[in-house]
């Protein structure tokens, strides 16, 4: 058990002691009855002050509210004294009578933060209480008890004068005074109100209802008390002044519940407002959604920048952590572990302060939503960077391939035709003299031809020259008049592409092919390739039988990772027995 | 365009290759076989530049030529038939690509050859091709008709044909006269004719009388 939670016990059990304590008082001590309601209203205010001032304490360790509302509480318990049959207690307990009025008006001016704002009102609260009790004490100079309670009242130790004149005329110096100060009081917390930001101004809105009320009360309770008229004589207008109205009181400590539940509404916000962040917003979107879930305007998210000391908030504006503007308050935010000096810092309103949890929730709820965005942002930087290293690998593939089709038709095709040139002259010379010699030689011209041929073909395997020569449309044609598949061409379009994109089209269309032939024998095939905006839509359709799986052979899958590689997509559709359908859509600029 | 009867003067050749040993070998050939060349060029622009000074009757161009080595040869064998139309041009290719060969077929198919390189290593056939084309006949290499022939094709008229047909259309898709044909299949002109007049009816092709007509008209619907 923390010394706090112990210290909060102690005070509880000393309310609870000092509640049955004045029960006992009132219900047994002989002396004028008093009246049930009266009795009920004085424990439930009373101890519904104590309650909340020990959850206030619990709930802002830091604060003087806790310690605000107890005493409100005690010294609104403490007039009770006043029921005990015996002359020291009466006058104490008269004395003290209002003071719990002075201690209201503390609490409702140090709200929210439990502090005083300013020497003025330092001097404000000094005067109620100065006033609640000095008028209490000049008054009884001239009070005679029996003139209310009768003969069985305990006497007024501080009587001095008991004739009515006298405390008439008080009573009226007392209501302007009296009246002037709870006007002032409520005239400072419209102020505050007014002047106050983000979360305090949130937190000064239950106050702005429960203030009135409670001033009305008080001003109702100064006149009454104050006028020789007497008007609210009599046990009726003693019931409602003393038993009804002050159950009004019981918002003081609804305060603290309407804070709570704000607090909480903003946590729930918070965490919605996270939720609710798209994947990868940037940061000002962040910024904006914790200012909304907060109710704070002002609120900035600052980053360190990266090529200095200092921070900036999302609008660009700098930003100086160490020396933040007056009223604020700077909460750096959880970063990755061993960033020394915070990568990012939330700078909130000072009234923010007094919610500890609710920072808390909100700095981590911002960490983890930047340190999201950081790991996606760096992810799909990495993404980018694989992708543009297999665009190059590709291309630098082909590139090769088409080198080693031009040294293949340019170097060896080219040196054999030289030879079967030479051995053709040398046929022709020998043709007459020496028939072996000249079979031999048509032996070795028709070996050089097959060679020819095979380098061509081999040659044309490798990179289709047509391709580079011709482009697209005259290469699929090329392909379709080799291939053994009955293949109709649709539309292609006659223009010139990227090397890449053409490549990777054509040898679509060249492994599409291929697999008709292998795996569908006597299927027909149609080619399409369509040029919508943006993009080149190659498209292979059979009425083969079907079946076939993207995954399965390799290439199928090397396909999907060639077009994968120029920015597109591979989609095959292969229900048995309904024909295959290959459709590349690749990105064309 | 010069027709170079028997006992004629010679056949004026100029060759573009870019490999000096194959060039050298051609002009050799060539010269063994009674024509005359004219001029070697090593590049497409050097071949334009002869072609201009010289007007010889036929040119012998690769399609792959310095700079890029991809097609300067066939650019410049079209630009010589629009040219110079006397000039008839042989186009030399390492691939069997239709899309080459209609590209240079696509103007005017007279006097017009495309033959796979490694012909030249039968020297007859070879020059015979050449002085056909500088006769004004079309010369499609064997191997890229047998292709266009060997297509896979559904319901085509082709499937109608007789293997005589067959054989006798894909003479024509080469370029030669109904009476070549008649020679190299032992057949009498009049039964080519017969064995054309069908294919047409059949192939639902216009009867064309000029020869060089009916090699496009082949070709093309071959290539369907």
């Amino acid at each position: 058990m923390s010394r706090r939670r112990r210290a909060a016990l102690i005070v509880a059990a000393l309310a609870a002691l000092a509640a049955v304590t004045g029960q006992i008082v009132v219900t047994y001590v002989p002396g004028p009855p008093q009246p049930l309601i009266g009795t009920i209203s004085q424990s439930l205010v009373g101890l519904s002050f104590l309650a909340a001032g020990i959850a206030a304490w619990l709930r802002w360790p830091a604060s003087r509210l806790g310690l605000l509302f107890t005493i409100a509480g005690y010294l609104w318990l403490l007039p009770n004294l006043g029921h005990l049959p015996y002359a020291l207690p009466f006058t104490i307990g008269n004395l003290v009578a209002s003071v719990y009025g002075a201690a209201l008006a503390h609490l409702a001016l140090a709200w929210p933060t439990g502090r005083l704002r300013s020497r003025f009102e330092v001097g404000v609260v000094a005067a109620e209480y100065a006033w609640t009790i000095g008028q209490s004490f000049v008054s009884m100079f001239f009070w005679n008890p029996h003139t209310n309670c009768g003969p069985g009242c305990p006497a007024n130790l501080l009587m001095i004068d008991g004739s009515r004149s006298a405390e008439n005329v008080l009573g009226v110096i007392s209501i302007p005074v009296g009246l002037a100060l709870t006007v002032t009081v409520l005239a400072l917390i419209v102020r505050h109100w007014q002047t106050a930001q983000g979360w305090t101004r949130r937190a000064m809105v239950p106050l702005l209802w429960i203030a009135p009320a409670i001033c009305a009360l008080s001003a109702v309770q100064t006149v009454a008390e104050n006028t020789s008229l007497r008007l609210f004589a009599g046990a009726t207008a003693g019931n409602i002044l003393y038993g009804y109205l002050p159950l009004i009181l019981l918002a003081g400590p609804a305060l603290f519940v309407a804070s709570t539940l704000l607090a909480r509404t903003a946590r729930g916000a918070v965490g919605t407002a996270i939720v609710d962040l798209e994947p990868g917003a940037p940061p000002g979107q962040l910024r904006d959604a914790l200012a909304r879930a907060l109710g704070d305007s002002t609120l900035q998210l600052a980053f360190r920048q990266p090529d200095g000391p200092g921070y900036a908030d999302t609008t660009g504006r700098p930003v100086d952590p160490a020396r933040p503007e007056p009223g604020r308050i700077v909460t750096p935010l959880p970063g990755p572990a061993g960033a020394a000096p915070a990568e990012a810092v939330l700078v909130h309103e000072e009234g923010l302060e007094h919610e500890p949890q609710l920072i808390r929730l909100t700095a981590a709820a911002a960490g983890l939503a930047l340190e999201h965005a950081r790991l996606q942002a760096e992810v799909q930087a990495q993404l980018e960077q694989v992708r543009a290293s297999r665009a190059r690998i590709v291309e630098a593939g082909d590139e090769a391939r088409r080198r080693i089709e031009r040294d293949l038709h340019d170097g060896a095709q080219q040196r054999l035709v030289t030879l079967s040139l030479a051995l053709g002259m040398a046929r022709s010379q020998v043709a007459g003299s020496d028939p072996g010699l000249a079979a031999l030689l048509e032996g070795a011209t028709k070996e050089a031809r097959e060679a020819i041929a095979e380098l061509r073909e081999l040659a044309r395997g490798i990179h289709p020259a047509v391709l580079t020569e011709t482009g697209l449309a005259g290469a699929v044609q090329a392909l379709v008049e080799r291939s053994p598949v009955l293949t109709t061409v649709g539309a292609v379009p006659a223009g010139r592409y990227p090397a890449p994109i053409e490549a990777t089209a054509y040898f679509v269309v060249c492994e599409a092919l291929a697999n008709v032939a292998k795996h569908a024998p006597g299927a027909t095939a149609q080619v399409a390739i369509r040029q919508p905006a943006g993009r080149i839509v190659v498209e292979i359709t059979d009425d083969g039988p079907g079946g076939a799986r993207p995954g399965a052979g390799s290439g199928l899958r090397g396909l999907a990772d060639r077009v994968a590689s120029v920015g597109g997509t591979l989609r095959v559709e292969s229900a048995v027995g309904s024909g295959t359908r290959l459709q590349a859509e690749i990105p064309c600029p | 365009m010069s027709v170079s009867a028997p006992g004629a003067a010679p056949l004026r050749v100029v060759i573009a290759e870019d490999a000096v040993l194959l060039r050298e070998g051609l002009s050799r050939v060539l010269d063994d076989a009674g024509l005359d060349v004219a001029g070697a060029a090593g590049d497409a622009e050097q071949l334009l530049q002869l072609v201009g000074a010289l007007r010889p009757d036929v040119v012998l161009a690769d399609v792959r030529m310095p700079p890029t080595q991809t097609t300067e040869g066939l650019q410049a064998a079209r630009l010589i038939r629009q040219r110079w139309p006397g000039t008839a041009v042989v186009v030399l290719s390492q691939y069997v690509e239709t899309e080459q060969l209609f590209d240079l077929l696509a103007d005017d198919p007279r006097g017009v050859g495309y033959v796979l390189k490694e012909r030249v290593a039968d020297v007859t056939q070879f020059t015979s091709a050449i002085r056909r084309v500088a006769g004004g006949e079309s010369v499609i290499d064997p191997e890229v008709v047998a292709r266009l022939v060997a297509r896979p094709r559904a319901d085509s008229p082709l499937q109608t044909l007789t293997g005589r047909e067959r054989d006798v259309l894909a003479l024509m898709a080469e370029g030669r006269s109904n009476h070549a044909i008649a020679g190299q299949l032992w057949m009498s002109p009049k039964t080519v004719e017969t064995h054309v007049g069908s294919i047409f009816s059949k192939l639902g092709l216009a009867p064309d009388a000029g020869d060089h007509r009916r090699v496009l008209a082949v070709l093309a619907f071959l290539r369907e």
